[in-house]
């Protein structure tokens, strides 16, 4: 068969989707994965962000620790440097790579219950070993439940990160509380101790105690406090007041109370779909409205800034309709995570309807398909609101933070997880954790991290509180190669003479789905001898023109079990939604300001603009000169801007008096001279405020006795004032 | 801090002050005295960050400078020589809520209250210090201080003081814990009024010294200064003075100075001509007394009792046990 014959079948199949003849193998999924995925064969032996580590009581900012960052933490403190150290380091990281392999087999455990398993294992035949491990076991400084990157990570993840920010919140609220309660029973117990009740020889015995109460002789001290009692009573309106906003604030349900015996009464805030979190956030309103009153009565009342005409009718019409965002971000936030197999349509609309309510949400939602088909069975890739367009659909609602990322991605994204927890208002996470349907050999781990690097499910943030403009709160952090169409990695490998080559290679869409089995049928395997060259790789045939591109076949490098090089060919379908897939990043990257299309035209507009004045400036210029040639020079230069300006600046004398008064010190020795004509303003700076309510001569004798000489006399409004030549003179030195 | 609801009820109700709302009287300094240009910046800013006044404590000790409560119509404790610190750090500790400012004279602080001031500055408690410092003690007719330059005549020192003048600036640059350092002129009002202004947003000790004339017992000491406008050194910063553009006008003679740089601030602090004018030392991050001391416990009487039951239990012989004891041998 010829060279064209065979591109000929390669065509077809790209075109249709059907293998003709023997010329094209089918794809075998769990034997062949795209190149760039070849160096992670065994996750175990690889020291990266997983697994991790939920301490039980995490502070905010450190509600998660990577194994592997424990692990070195650990090694710095007890293994010294250089030759000593490093038999132990050996050991402990070989320990580490156990932990994983446990991990993988679906072991499960905190970290110390692990270690000391795996420290049993790998001592099994060696007691040094055995006993070395567990003393660094003994060292660590983290424990907690050791988690690995798979499909229920994101919901342990989240839940671990909001239980955080939940406890900071809570502490921060109790605080607040406390305070104020303690204000307000500082208030009622000094109103009973200037009470009659509170001067009464039983209230004094008891404020006593009973080790000294035969010393004194409390019916004489009663007699004594009430004479010099004060006689201001607390009033009943206040005292109800008092007593009303101290209930409130001892019975909130909201946050643990670690202080109430037996335990408090205290809601719950995790939920698994958004109609219960909604109807709990319905029914607790009027107890949170009540509580938000309350606590503002109380910081009036606490700091006597309560008056009853002005506050009465405010408090008496306060209802839900007058909180706003920064109150409710007092109370804890409701997290909603939604199993991957409840993420339906109706759950997505009640989901977008909450959201763009702006109640106080944190929405997991985790991604497990970013590939299924179209629902109208035409067998198209569907880029539909049920997965992987979720975040952007909810980044159109604004006033939100969302954040889409990946399971592979969270630990790298851990603060911007924390920042997301702790806006105001609605947050959405939108995390891909891999698909169960697709499982293959490739851990969870990589298939999540292909859908970031492939585009298909890029990481990005969006916060609407981070400022006025997408540039503030867009960001497409987290993507590698955030500027360019494709994650490009240079793939190595040995050629027929054995010598190495090393060609860039994108990682795109298509690559992507080669991971998922159920799309095998849109692959098909070329035989080395039949490759030619019109084979292109996806990330070049996908900018081709439709013309050019209907006479090339794209196609992928991919490695089978033995890490032979092999080339996939693409069919049309595939192609086609790795083109949407493209489009849809363009789009994200716009949001972020690459590449943005306005910015382009407005920049090709203004460059045109500038190449025209420019020419035109030339010409002028060539025209100029060729005129200067033939004149004479001008005899007498125009004066430069500058000098006219400083020229223009300089005030004539004025005959008016005047004061420099900014530089007023406010000594009061002008006003000791005339009072009437000087006076001071808002700033207590001194001016005049009335020239006729004086003489010239005071005004000669306050110039003079101004210690920062700021008082300038002017002319004298009396031509007959005696003496006025000796003043005249007097004044020369302050005009 | 209060939650959004009372910050929105009280600004809805909130009262504006005025200059008048803080003049609590007419002034008895001597015509031309600097300590009406601090009486009126200080009273400008009260006014333009809207304090309580019964929210606000001025606290002095004994000289001119001390009178400094009787004008302001706020609260006031006039001390006792030398001890404006600890009273001022006595209110604070008690109701850390209020706007506590300290005025103090160069013989108050400087001398007599040294001790106190030294500890003052390491215990950084939130309060504002302006030293009005006119190098001599002006009270009582004209003194040496602890500030007049050598060869100062006065009638403690009719031939001329003898010792070199003690610097404030330098001594409390000197101190740990020290956070804010500024220093003014009478002379310049808006500038003035600016340092004051950043001092008191300062949350700390923070400490301006305020060179002033004493037109009574030193008329001449500042003339140089006042009629030689290149005398004086503006420092400015974007984290301290930006001077508008009619002072950099007149004061051309200017430095950059980034306030955080103790080094500089120490070095610029050591020089007396030019005079410096600006913020010379300013870092926020200092622990305030106030805070550390009382972190996390509140101090409620509940706590106070508990903590003397516990003394009193460490030396107190129980009856009960005394009963008992014999009964059970």
């Amino acid at each position: 068969m010829d060279m064209a014959a065979r591109f000929q079948d390669q065509l077809v199949f790209h075109m249709t989707g059907k293998r003709a003849g023997d010329g094209l193998a089918p794809v075998d999924v769990t034997q062949l994965r795209p190149a760039a995925l070849a160096p992670f064969r065994d996750l175990a032996r690889l020291r990266y962000d997983y697994p991790l580590v939920l301490p039980e009581a995490a502070a905010d900012g450190d509600y998660v620790h990577s194994l592997s960052a424990v692990v070195g933490s650990l090694l710095a403190d007890i293994a010294p440097r250089g030759i000593e150290g490093e038999r132990l380091r050996k050991h402990v990281l070989r320990l580490e790579r156990e932990l994983r392999t446990m991990l993988a087999r679906g072991e499960a455990g905190t970290l110390s219950e692990m270690w000391a398993t795996a420290a049993a294992r790998l001592g099994s035949g060696d007691v040094t070993v055995a006993k070395v491990l567990a003393q660094a076991g003994d060292s660590l400084k983290v424990d907690g439940d050791v988690v690995d990157c798979d499909a229920q990570l994101p919901a342990r993840f989240v839940r671990q990160a909001w239980r955080a920010a939940q406890a900071r919140k809570g502490g921060e609220f109790r605080q607040l509380v406390d305070g104020l309660i303690r204000k307000l029973s500082d208030i009622q117990r000094a109103a009973f101790a200037h009470s009659a009740a509170g001067q009464q020889p039983q209230a004094l015995a008891a404020s006593i105690g009973s080790a000294h109460a035969d010393v004194f002789d409390f019916a004489v001290m009663s007699k004594l406090v009430a004479r010099n009692a004060p006689r201001d009573e607390l009033p009943a309106a206040r005292r109800a007041r008092i007593e009303g906003a101290l209930s409130v604030l001892r019975a909130q349900p909201f946050y643990e109370d670690p202080a109430a015996v037996g335990g408090s009464m205290r809601y719950q805030f995790e939920f698994d779909d958004c109609a219960a979190a909604v109807d709990a956030y319905r029914a607790r309103l009027p107890r949170l409205t009540a509580m938000v009153r309350a606590i503002a009565i109380a910081e009036l009342e606490s700091s006597g800034a309560y008056v009853a005409a002005d506050h009465d009718p405010f408090f008496e019409r306060y209802d839900e309709n007058a909180l706003t965002a920064d109150d409710l971000a007092l109370f804890p936030d409701y997290l909603v995570t939604i199993p991957a197999d409840r993420n339906d349509a109706s759950e997505n609309a009640g989901l977008i309807d909450m959201l763009s309510a702006g109640l106080p949400v944190k929405v997991l939602v985790q991604q497990t398909d970013l590939l299924e088909e179209a629902s109208i069975g035409t067998g198209h890739f569907a880029f539909g609101v049920r997965s992987a367009r979720l975040a952007t659909t909810a980044m159109g609602l604004g006033g939100m933070f969302v954040l889409q990322a990946t399971s592979a991605d969270l630990y790298a994204l851990r603060e911007r997880v924390q920042r997301g927890l702790a806006c105001r208002g609605p947050a959405l996470f939108s995390i891909f954790a891999g698909s169960p349907a697709a499982a293959g050999d490739l851990p969870p781990y990589l298939t999540a991290a292909a859908a970031r690097e492939s585009r298909a499910f890029p990481a990005f943030a969006y916060d609407a509180t981070a400022g006025e403009n997408w540039a503030a709160r867009f960001s497409l952090a987290g993507n590698r190669n955030a500027g360019d169409d494709w994650a490009v990695d240079p793939l190595e490998y040995a050629d027929d003479d054995l010598q190495r080559v090393t060609e860039p290679v994108a990682f795109t869409y298509a690559d992507f789905v080669l991971c998922d089995r159920r799309y095998a049928s849109h692959f098909a395997v070329v035989p080395r001898e039949r490759w030619n060259d019109g084979m292109l790789p996806v990330a070049q045939w996908v900018r081709l023109p439709e013309r050019p591109a209907t006479e090339r076949v794209p196609y992928l490098w991919a490695v089978d079990a033995d890490d032979r090089l092999h080339r996939v060919i693409v069919d049309a379908r595939l192609m086609q939604a790795t083109r949407r897939c493209l489009l849809l990043w363009h789009r994200l990257q716009e949001h972020a300001g690459i590449h943005d299309s306005h910015a382009e035209r407005l920049l090709a507009r203004e460059r045109a603009a500038w190449e025209t004045e420019k020419q035109q400036a030339r010409v002028a210029l060539a025209q100029a000169a060729g005129v200067a040639a033939t004149e004479a020079p001008a005899s007498v230069a125009a004066p430069a801007p500058a000098a006219e300006a400083e020229a223009a600046g300089e005030k004539p004398p004025s005959d008016e008096a005047w004061i420099e008064t900014a530089r007023c010190p406010s000594c009061n020795e002008c006003q000791t001279i005339n009072d009437r004509m000087f006076a001071y303003n808002d700033n207590k700076q001194a001016y005049i405020k009335d020239i006729d309510a004086g003489t010239y001569r005071q005004l000669v004798e306050a110039a003079e006795v101004c210690q920062v000489a700021i008082i300038h006399p002017g002319k004298p409004r009396n031509p007959n004032e005696p003496g006025l030549a000796e003043l005249l003179e007097r004044a020369k030195p302050f005009l | 801090m209060a939650i959004p609801v009372t910050q929105c009820i009280i600004k809805l109700h909130e009262e504006h002050h005025n200059l008048e709302d803080y003049q609590g009287g007419v002034p008895r300094w001597c015509s031309g005295c600097g300590d009406n240009a601090i009486l009126a910046a200080v009273q400008r800013l009260c006014r333009d960050e809207d304090l309580a006044p019964e929210r606000t404590v001025f606290v002095s000790g004994i000289g001119c400078s001390s009178r400094f409560p009787h004008y302001m119509k706020t609260y006031g404790f006039h001390g006792i020589h030398g001890r404006a610190f600890p009273i001022a750090e006595g209110v604070k500790m008690a109701r850390p809520d209020l706007s506590v400012f300290v005025n103090t004279g160069d013989g108050d602080c400087c001398s007599i209250g040294a001790a106190h001031w030294i500890h003052a500055i390491r215990y950084n408690m939130n309060m504002t210090v302006i030293l009005h410092d006119n190098h001599v003690y002006g009270l009582t007719k004209k003194q040496a201080s602890p500030t007049s330059p050598m060869g100062m005549k006065s009638n403690t020192t009719p031939r001329g003081a003898v010792l070199e003048a003690l610097n404030p600036l330098t001594v409390t640059l000197g101190v740990q814990n020290v956070s804010f350092v500024a220093q003014g002129v009478d002379w310049i009002p808006d500038l003035l009024y600016d340092i004051i202004a950043k001092a008191y947003r300062h949350r700390g000790f923070s400490f301006v010294r305020i060179i002033q004339r004493c037109p009574e017992f030193l008329p001449k000491m500042f003339e140089p200064w006042l009629h030689d406008p290149g005398k004086t050194l503006l420092l400015t910063h974007a984290n301290g003075l930006t001077p508008s553009a009619e002072t950099s006008r007149i004061y051309k003679n200017q430095r950059e100075h980034d306030p955080l740089d103790i080094h500089k601030a120490r070095e610029i602090a050591s020089g007396e001509d030019p005079i410096p004018v600006g913020i010379l030392y300013q870092n926020p991050e200092v622990p305030c007394y106030e805070e550390v001391r009382g972190a996390g416990q509140p101090r409620t009487a509940e706590h106070i009792r508990a903590g003397l039951e516990a003394e009193f239990d460490k030396v107190t012989i129980w009856p009960e046990e005394g009963r008992t004891q014999p009964r059970a041998a």
